[in-house]
């Protein structure tokens, strides 16, 4: 690790004051982790953050998010962030919704017993409200949408991806507590993905299935192959249409998702749809960029390359995790509806197996609000919960139960197994997983 | 030893909840070091993958006292493992050596079990098996 009297990168005199204590010992703390920071990345100096940030820090959950210890002081030093942030979904304590045993309860109780302190030090930082948790922050009933060319510095991988590619802003994949203290200095690094050379694709992903991939294999396999370098994705067009409608923009965030999850790709452009490939093309493209085909056996292959982690590999399905990301409100009125059709479909009133869908609490508001719809889905049995589905799994609390999911990123993270949506809602309304999929 | 990138929330995440000994890589898709111990051990990587949460997660292994030794990373240091590592040793005073920029030879010439000396230059060592000495950024 580098020393800070021996840096190539060149700071402001506010950055270097800062540096040397003049704003007291706990910002100079936080400046040193910056400035290391942007000096690992070979950044040429900091620039200012010109937005709010979003964060992947709301659990009071070790390992995760910064411990209390350093947040009392950073609250005790009077730091808080340059501009308001939002956080990734909360901690897992809305039981109600989620149908969990007796111990499992007792469990996220413990794991989450200092939550209350916690989410009162997020509010002391710059948390923008009490409700600003979710993975999917710039859907407009939440209303974290930075606009093109603004500097940023967010973590959660589903969110920096999505702000890069769709949104056009600007920020690196910055990790846990990274986010908090770049957004306190309101400085990030000069490198990487801020930079019009770090934005240019490396990699052309030509797109050659027979219809629509999943998003969540689609980004998968597209993560594996390119890591952390930028993917100019062609093929999509086709079946998208141009331009990002709705539909489009829930697509490209599942697929960000699984790309930031199954690679480390903070940014990718696609073909005739997202921002800086509709206006550059394939300018965008390096000279010397190396090539992947994806067709359908590429993803039968990765799909079945996928071990099977229940501790009972034959038993049946027990529970259903839909939503990670959080689900738009488009895309929750979609499940409402297959699910529905479905159960009609086989003259059944309820889904055989206990299902739970995760959205932001902006977007449950708003469903909740339709009393048709809502009654559809209490009707078949599905509950509905602002937390996160990864965290049911932290600390073994739900490790090796039959769960299935539609995330290949909560597949990634969990002992659930993935399955496409279509064939999801089968084994939702069978309550067996048959034939092909076993 | 990974060809393919180092998720470090993914390998960590059964290790950070409850006091192990020694972490185990959890991560069931990188079949090079699933279920291996990860513990004052030198990882060789191209780089590290997945979720932001891994910035905590080096914090966290650091403040339990289960880190790896070290970092080898054929490429350049992703900005991930960079600040959790730099968060790991200004905060809890945990410094896990990292060298980048290593060269994809140098992973190819590794291979488990191998003894590897790392110098302050950046220059590292195989003493077992093949004999290469790559020099990385420090």
């Amino acid at each position: 690790m580098t020393d800070v009297d021996n840096l190539k990168i060149k700071l402001a005199q506010e950055e270097r004051d800062i540096l040397r204590g003049k704003q007291g010992p706990t910002m100079q703390k936080v400046m040193k982790t910056v400035v290391l920071y942007g000096e690992a990345l070979g950044a040429e100096r900091l620039v200012d953050i010109e937005g709010e940030g979003h964060f992947v820090i709301p659990w009071a959950s070790p390992g995760i998010a910064p411990p209390l210890e350093m947040l009392d002081e950073l609250v005790a030093a009077g730091l808080k962030t340059k501009h308001p942030f939002t956080l990734d979904p909360n901690a897992p304590l809305d039981f109600e919704s989620l149908g969990l045993r007796p111990e499992q309860e007792q469990a996220l109780e413990h794991m989450y017993r200092d939550q209350a302190r916690y989410d009162e030090r997020m509010l002391q930082l710059g948390l923008r409200d009490t409700d600003a948790y979710t993975c999917n922050p710039y859907l407009p009933e939440v209303g974290n949408i930075p606009k093109r060319g603004t500097i940023l510095a967010w973590s959660e991988s589903a969110c920096a991806v999505f702000a890069n590619s769709v949104l056009g802003a600007r920020t690196n994949r910055n990790g846990a507590i990274m986010d908090l203290l770049s957004n306190i200095v309101g400085k990030t690094p000069l490198a990487g993905l801020l930079t019009d050379e770090g934005r240019r694709a490396t990699w052309l992903v030509e797109v050659r299935t027979a219809k629509l991939p999943h998003p969540q294999l689609l980004g998968a396999a597209i993560g594996r192959k390119v890591l952390e370098d930028v993917p100019f994705i062609v093929g999509l067009d086709c079946f998208l249409g141009s331009g990002l409608s709705e539909e489009t923009l829930d697509y490209l965030q599942e697929m960000g998702a699984a790309c930031a999850t199954h690679g480390a790709v903070g940014l990718y452009h696609v073909e005739n749809i997202t921002p800086e490939a509709v206006d550059q093309g394939t300018g965008l493209l390096a000279p010397d960029h190396a090539t992947y085909v994806i067709d359908d056996q590429e993803l039968q292959d990765l799909m079945a390359s996928y071990l099977v982690m229940w501790a009972n590999k034959e038993a049946k399905p027990e529970k259903c995790y839909i939503g990670c990301p959080h689900l738009s409100l488009r895309q929750l009125y979609w499940w409402t509806d297959k699910i529905h059709d479905a159960l009609q479909a086989r003259r059944q009133s309820q889904l055989a197996i206990e299902t739970v869908i995760f959205a932001a609490p902006q977007v449950l508001q708003k469903f909740k609000a339709d009393a048709k719809a809502h009654e559809r889905l209490k009707r078949a049995g599905v509950k509905l919960s602002v937390t996160c589905a990864e965290t049911l799994f932290e600390g073994g609390v739900s490790a090796g139960e039959a769960v299935i999911t539609n995330s290949n990123k909560l597949r990634a993270y969990s002992t659930a197994r993935f399955f496409p949506d279509k064939e999801l809602v089968e084994i939702l309304v069978s309550g067996e997983i048959r034939g092909k999929l076993k | 030893m990974t060809h393919v990138g180092f998720n470090a929330y993914a390998s960590f995440s059964t290790s950070i909840h409850t006091r192990v000994e020694a972490a185990q890589c959890a991560d069931s898709s990188n079949q090079e070091l699933y279920g291996k111990n990860l513990t004052d051990k030198i990882i060789c990587l191209p780089k590290t993958t997945g979720s932001t949460s891994a910035g905590a997660v080096w914090q966290r292994v650091a403040r339990m006292g289960v880190a790896p030794k070290a970092m080898l990373f054929s490429q350049q240091i992703d900005s991930l493992a960079a600040g959790g590592l730099i968060v790991a040793d200004v905060w809890v005073g945990k410094r896990i050596c990292a060298v980048d920029q290593l060269g994809d030879e140098f992973l190819e010439s590794v291979k488990d079990g191998d003894r590897i000396v790392i110098r302050e230059d950046g220059t590292v060592t195989i003493t077992s098996g093949q004999q290469t000495e790559p020099r990385g950024r420090v």
